[in-house]
């Protein structure tokens, strides 16, 4: 694969007869192109006009003008085939959904579906939760589309690897506007597609303007320039990829471009870009006023309406009478009525319904449960009987001493003594082996192991197909574990520092944790991020936050936080198997500590505190490393203060299991909160907020429990500091935690 | 001639001055080298002399000020020279800032208002003063202020609480007529003759200057007259506040609107175990957690005695209440000036034991052991009455009434109010008043009646498992009996070993009074009767 550029408005278009010949398409093909144009085009008139009457409310960037483009390069895919999607997304979705109905009926439904989710309505196609930016039907191909400019490239780039990983041999087109192509998104998007070698076919819809802002300058006095070419296509030069440039008005030519594209994909696994030079009718959204371009320009353009270029091409070459054409647009005409009619007779969204379908509902067997409440337990014990071992046991070398204490512990307890980075290998590695569908992608995953050596050994075991080492494109590595996970894969994507992850954020965000909600629950984003944190290697502010205030902030993400090597495994193979995106957050100072684990398959529920000790005087609730610093202070103020703290481990901050933190505080009365991430908004003060409004048997509510203030133990208010004292002081620690509790007692 | 007393150079190095105790108050006579002020410098305390002779006109500062040297810190003149006193400190910019308030009172009280020139009230006018209400009263806190500025109230209305060191009582209007100003506040303490309120006919106008002329004629000094220390006119000012008629008077007037701080948790147990937080004292002194609760739950079920341990910390600094004052002073005293003697014997209460038990399933008000011993002392003073005798000049004057102490812990502290006429009450009757007398000590509502005379005083440690413990004799009373614990103790009887119930009776005697062979000739006989509890009865 190599970079070339074919702009293909130099060279005439082909027939549409010469492309019935080739059987490439039929007449009625070719036809019913012209009607999606019509039924796209009725489909915005209509969308302006409701908008203005406010029926339509919200955002709505229309497509009218553009309608070749999409319905030109969905003539070119066939079913199971996928799309990603834009804010100006009413013709992908237009064109994708009339290429899936069958019947006259299913096409009217379709497009009723699609006025009513425009109009916010139970009907639609999202159920009203997504409206104009995100109208999609996801289970037919469409990857959704996302108000976020650049947004959806990642993802595409995620899909088109799944598919060649499944090898269904089906493509992805991911369309995007020219201003898409100025985002850090699109870069990484398109490098790492084309590394990856995968079955993508990235279609820019060149229509001159971001916004208001022109790609390459416009003669209008005051207006901008975007980019210093002039044709977005030659940036594929920057990824070596072959890119085309085409009239995006005729879509016989769009047609053509994406089929050699799309071809090429199936047949080689390589992408292509293609900018398709179109046009936009009305301005970017309806209050725009259009300044930046001029009367001529516009008129110009619409002279080459692609309704008229289709039409005349259908004409010329004797494939339709006018009255065909009159009775195509009159057809067209009824369907948006129609729909029109139906959206306004459907009902609104239920607001009992308003958090129906965040998350995937999991639940797990009671005896799951259970066992993980012995295992914990035992592991505990274990754990500190293989400490005491380690100081009793003799032998030469400290390995020898270790290995006599892991025999010890496998004998008495059944259990086997891991370091926190192997059980996060093991993890992987078990839940590799029992679903084929799980992989990995990240920084340095694969030779090297990952940067804290949590994938060690497993490209040996996997194979690159499955062990992925990607470019340090963190947008790209998230947002294609999100299009991964929407065709059907469990991608691991690693993230080298939680630091790191403002920068894939949105990817997360937007993507990985609304895709399900935004889309009506007809999606699923199957996906773990993980990644670590905290301070403990003096490497300063951006290597050692704790961001996780950030994470639990985003409906539909699973947030989880082991503190030993038993939790990490059980965990993050539930996470694995969980149908809902999970961050798993380890901490960089406890990839070395040693803990028992049963020798047996095992997991850990999600949302399942584990109580670490029990006690009577104070609640001290924590998760990650803290968990340890905790126990240590309440040994400490059992053995010199004769106070006896329970100590509960969270485990997954989200969801989080209020219910162990409640009945804990009901029997002491008082609580302490212990977490490493900043103080401003943190952990602690969620967990108050959530205790004061859990509500017991008795319609007590945790609040009528508390004896003193909660205590919210956290990080300073500072960037973390390098240096070793400061990086203590700026951290709760033991001695800090035994004090905060004497103060309260 | 009017004069200044500035704060003096009381040493070579001596810079400023903190006024620690002021000696005067204003309309005091004082003659020159009589103590203004106690003054704190960063050496040592020192004590301000007045320069001359003369009236105490103006006091410019108050405790606790620290002042630069050559202050002016109060003005001297004739009896009845009107003095004038500018804001302080005129024309000397080099003196520390006084603090604003001090120099704004000063002139606030001074200047009187411009519309304002009479300072003799009118015919209805009348002073309300703080009223001696018991023999030993000498001052009294202000604990309810229960009118306004404003309301019309009647002849014995009652205008505020009171406590005293013996008691809380009510100060009653004298007369019908309008609040026109309330010169103190809550929380202060008033010595008796003290105005405390003025009154006067609705449409009387009281001039402003009468009322800061009362307000001086107090103790409090410039900077503490309380805020409300308003005359009518001045609420007039202000019409909003003011209407024609008088203002509603609120349903709980100027109740102490203390907030009540609690943990939801306190709240919570407080309920469930239904203990009234009010009553209930929190260990840290800022809210009441659940351990505040239960341990009030705990001494409310313990019959006697009702205190536990308070919580507190150690190297805390607890404030002394005015109980626990009294209590230091006269125990002091009694040390130092009766000069005891002490007698221990053990009475066998095994019977006692079993009649009260007995006794108490039908008995109307349950009996004590208490209730008992009085009954016994009051028996045993009819035979032995030296032991009701007090030292009276010449003579050793006996009590004409059987009127014994009964001390009682309170969460203020101890008090031992009088159970009257012991002599002419039965067992019952004595249960019955003890029962009556206990809540209102509890309560705080014991007059001063109460708290006076006695010849024997009761303290009962048993309930706490003392066995035996050696009291100290309240002055102005005889002696005083201090009851330990019942012991299950193995004695011996007719070569058996019997177990019996035992109490032990530490009599505490004023030997200037009473000599040893009559004491314990008294005590043994209280023993006999405690021993056959049947004549107790009679
Ligand atoms: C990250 C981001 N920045 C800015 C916007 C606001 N915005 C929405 S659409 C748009 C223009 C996008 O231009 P282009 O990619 O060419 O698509 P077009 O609107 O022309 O179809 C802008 C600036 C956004 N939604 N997301
Ligand atoms: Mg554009």
């Amino acid at each position: 694969m190599a970079f070339s550029l074919e702009d293909r408005r130099e060279k005439p278009t082909p027939k549409i007869n010469d492309l019935i010949r080739q059987k490439l398409i039929t007449k009625e093909q070719a036809l019913d192109w012209l009607r999606s144009i019509y039924e796209i085009r009725f489909f915005e008139d209509k969308v302006y006009d409701l908008l203005g009457q406010n029926i339509i409310k919200g955002a709505s960037h229309l497509y009218a003008g553009q309608e070749a483009v999409a319905v030109g390069a969905c003539a070119a895919i066939t079913k199971g085939d996928v799309i990603g999607s834009t804010h100006r997304g009413h013709g992908h979705c237009g064109a994708i959904g009339n290429k899936y109905a069958q019947t006259e009926d299913e096409r009217q439904m379709h497009w009723n579906r699609m006025m009513a989710e425009l109009m916010g309505k139970e009907t639609g196609y999202c159920k009203g939760r997504g409206g104009s930016m995100h109208i999609a039907d996801v289970k037919h191909g469409n990857l959704g589309s996302t108000g976020i400019v650049g947004g959806n490239i990642p993802p595409a780039v995620g899909a088109a690897y799944a598919e060649k990983y499944k090898k269904s041999g089906a493509v992805v087109l991911s369309f995007f506007g020219d201003g898409a192509t100025n985002t850090g998104a699109f870069h990484e998007a398109m490098n790492m597609a084309s590394v990856l070698d995968v079955p993508l076919v990235a279609i820019i819809e060149n229509n001159l303007y971001g916004m208001s802002v022109p790609f390459s300058g416009s003669p209008v006095e005051g207006a901008g320039c975007a980019a210093n070419i002039e044709n977005a296509a030659e940036r594929a030069a920057a990824y070596g990829v072959p890119a085309m440039i085409v009239d995006g008005q005729d879509a016989v030519a769009v047609f053509l471009a994406v089929n050699d594209a799309v071809e090429h994909a199936r047949a080689h696994n390589e992408m292509t870009i293609i900018e398709c030079k179109t046009y936009r009718w009305y301005g970017h959204s309806r209050s725009d006023p259009r300044v930046y371009r001029t009367k001529e320009e516009e008129k110009a353009w619409k002279e080459r309406d692609p309704i008229v270029v289709l039409s005349n091409k259908l004409l010329d070459e004797k494939l339709a009478s006018q009255e065909e054409l009159d009775a195509i647009r009159a057809r067209a005409e009824k369907t948006i009525e129609q729909a029109t009619q139906f959206a306004m007779d459907s009902p609104w969204p239920r607001p009992e319904e308003l958090s129906k379908d965040v998350y995937v509902e999991e639940s797990y067997p009671a005896d799951v449960l259970a066992k993980d409440k012995d295992n914990a337990k035992k592991a505990m014990v274990a754990t500190r009987a293989y400490e005491s071992l380690l100081k009793t046991l003799e032998g030469k070398t400290k390995k020898e001493i270790a290995d006599k204490a892991k025999e010890r512990i496998k004998s008495e307890y059944g259990m086997t003594v891991l370091a926190m980075k192997d059980a996060i290998v093991q993890a992987q590695a078990e839940e590799m082996r029992r679903d084929p569908n799980v992989y990995i992608e990240g920084e340095d995953v694969g030779i090297y192991g990952g940067a804290y050596g949590a994938t060690k050994g497993l490209l040996e075991e996997f194979g690159k197909e499955r062990v992925i080492d990607t470019p340090i494109s963190e947008a790209a590595i998230v947002g294609a574990a999100v299009g991964a996970a929407l065709r059907g894969l469990r991608p691991i994507a690693e993230i080298m520092y939680v630091d790191f992850m403002p920068i894939c954020l949105d990817q997360l965000m937007h993507n990985g944790a609304f895709n399900r909600y935004m889309f009506g629950g007809h999606a699923n984003v199957p996906m773990v991020v993980r990644t670590e944190g905290g301070v403990g290697r003096c490497i300063a502010a951006h290597h050692s936050k704790s961001l996780e205030p950030w994470l639990v902030n985003v409906p539909g993400l699973s947030v989880v936080m082991p503190s030993t090597p038993y939790d990490a495994k059980g965990l993050l193979k539930a996470a694995i198997r969980s149908d809902n995106p999970v961050v798993f957050i380890e901490h960089k100072a406890t990839y070395g500590q040693m803990g028992a684990a049963p020798l047996d398959d095992y997991i850990i529920p999600l949302g399942a505190a584990d109580v670490k000790r029990e006690g009577s005087d104070v609640t001290l609730v924590s998760y990650s490393r803290q968990v340890m610093f905790c126990l240590a202070a309440a040994e400490e103020l059992a053995a010199q203060h004769g106070i006896n703290a329970e100590v509960i481990d969270l485990r997954t901050i989200k969801p989080m299991d209020i219910k162990t933190v409640a009945e804990s505080v009901r029997k002491t009365g008082r609580l302490v909160t212990v977490a490493e991430s900043f103080c401003m908004c943190g952990t602690g003060p969620e967990i108050v907020r959530q205790l004061f409004g859990y509500t017991f048997e008795n319609g007590r509510t945790g609040f009528d429990y508390l004896d003193a203030a909660p205590v919210m133990m956290a990080a300073a208010d500072v960037p973390p500091p390098m240096s070793e004292p400061l990086e203590n002081a700026s951290i709760p620690t033991p001695d800090k935690i035994v004090a905060a509790v004497r103060a309260l007692l | 001639m009017a004069r200044e007393v500035k704060l003096p150079k009381l040493g070579q190095t001596m810079e400023e001055g903190t006024i620690v105790n002021t000696l005067v108050k204003i309309g005091d006579k004082v003659s020159r080298g009589d103590v203004l002020f106690e003054v704190e410098t960063d050496k040592a305390t020192l004590e301000v002399e007045s320069p001359a002779d003369g009236f105490v006109k103006a006091i410019l500062v108050e405790n606790g000020e620290t002042l630069p040297v050559n202050t002016p810190i109060l003005i001297l003149g004739e009896e009845n020279e009107t003095v004038e006193i500018e804001t302080r400190p005129s024309g000397k910019p080099a003196a520390a800032p006084a603090k604003p308030d001090a120099g704004k009172s000063a002139a606030k009280v001074h200047t009187p208002p411009p519309s304002e020139a009479a300072e003799t009230p009118g015919p209805t006018t009348r002073v309300v003063r703080m009223p001696k209400l018991g023999q030993t009263m000498e001052e009294g806190t202000i604990v309810t202020i229960l009118v306004q500025v404003g309301d019309e109230v009647k002849k014995s209305d009652v205008l505020f609480e009171v406590e005293t060191d013996k008691a809380t009582l009510e100060v009653e209007s004298p007369a019908d007529g309008c609040v026109k100003a309330i010169l103190i506040d809550v929380g202060q303490t008033v010595p008796v003759n003290e105005p405390l309120l003025v009154l006067a006919d609705r449409d009387e106008q009281v001039p402003q200057r009468f009322i800061t002329a009362l307000v001086h004629e107090g103790t409090a000094p410039a900077e503490t007259v309380p805020e409300h220390v308003t005359a009518e006119e001045h609420a007039a000012a202000a019409p909003e506040t003011m209407p024609s008629s008088p203002p509603p008077k609120p349903t709980a007037p100027m109740e102490p609107a203390e907030r009540l701080f609690a943990t939801p948790r306190a709240k919570l147990i407080a309920q469930e175990l239904g203990i009234d937080l009010r009553g209930v004292t929190p260990a840290n002194a800022i809210r009441i957690v659940e351990a505040d609760v239960r341990r009030a739950a705990q001494s409310a079920q313990k019959a006697a005695p009702p205190v536990t341990a308070a919580q507190y910390t150690l190297g805390q600094k607890i404030p002394l209440n005015r109980l626990q004052r009294i209590v230091a002073e006269k125990m002091l005293w009694s040390k130092q000036n009766i000069p005891c003697f002490y007698l221990n014997i053990r009475a066998d209460v095994t019977e006692l034991v079993a009649l009260r038990a007995k006794l108490n399933k039908t008995a109307p008000v349950k009996l004590s052991f208490n209730d008992f011993i009085l009954r016994a002392l009051a028996i045993g003073m009819q035979h032995y009455p030296i032991m009701t005798g007090q030292l009276d000049g010449d003579f050793i004057r006996l009590a004409a009434s059987l009127d014994f102490g009964l001390a009682i812990s309170t969460e203020q502290g101890l008090v031992a109010p009088i159970v009257r006429n012991c002599g002419t009450k039965s067992v019952y009757d004595i249960a019955a008043y003890c029962k009556e007398l206990i809540e209102r000590t509890r309560s705080g509502k014991l007059s001063l009646d109460d708290l006076e005379g006695g010849c024997i005083t009761v303290s009962n440690l048993g309930g706490f498992g003392i066995e035996s413990f050696i009291p100290i004799v309240v002055p102005g009373q005889t002696s005083i009996l201090g009851v330990g614990a019942i012991i299950d103790t193995v004695v011996p009887s007719d070569g058996n070993l019997l177990v019996r119930k035992l109490m032990t009776l530490t009599l505490s005697v004023n030997h200037k009074v009473v000599n040893g062979a009559e004491a314990a000739q008294f005590l043994d006989f209280v023993k006999k009767q405690l021993e056959h509890p049947d004549t107790l009865l009679d």
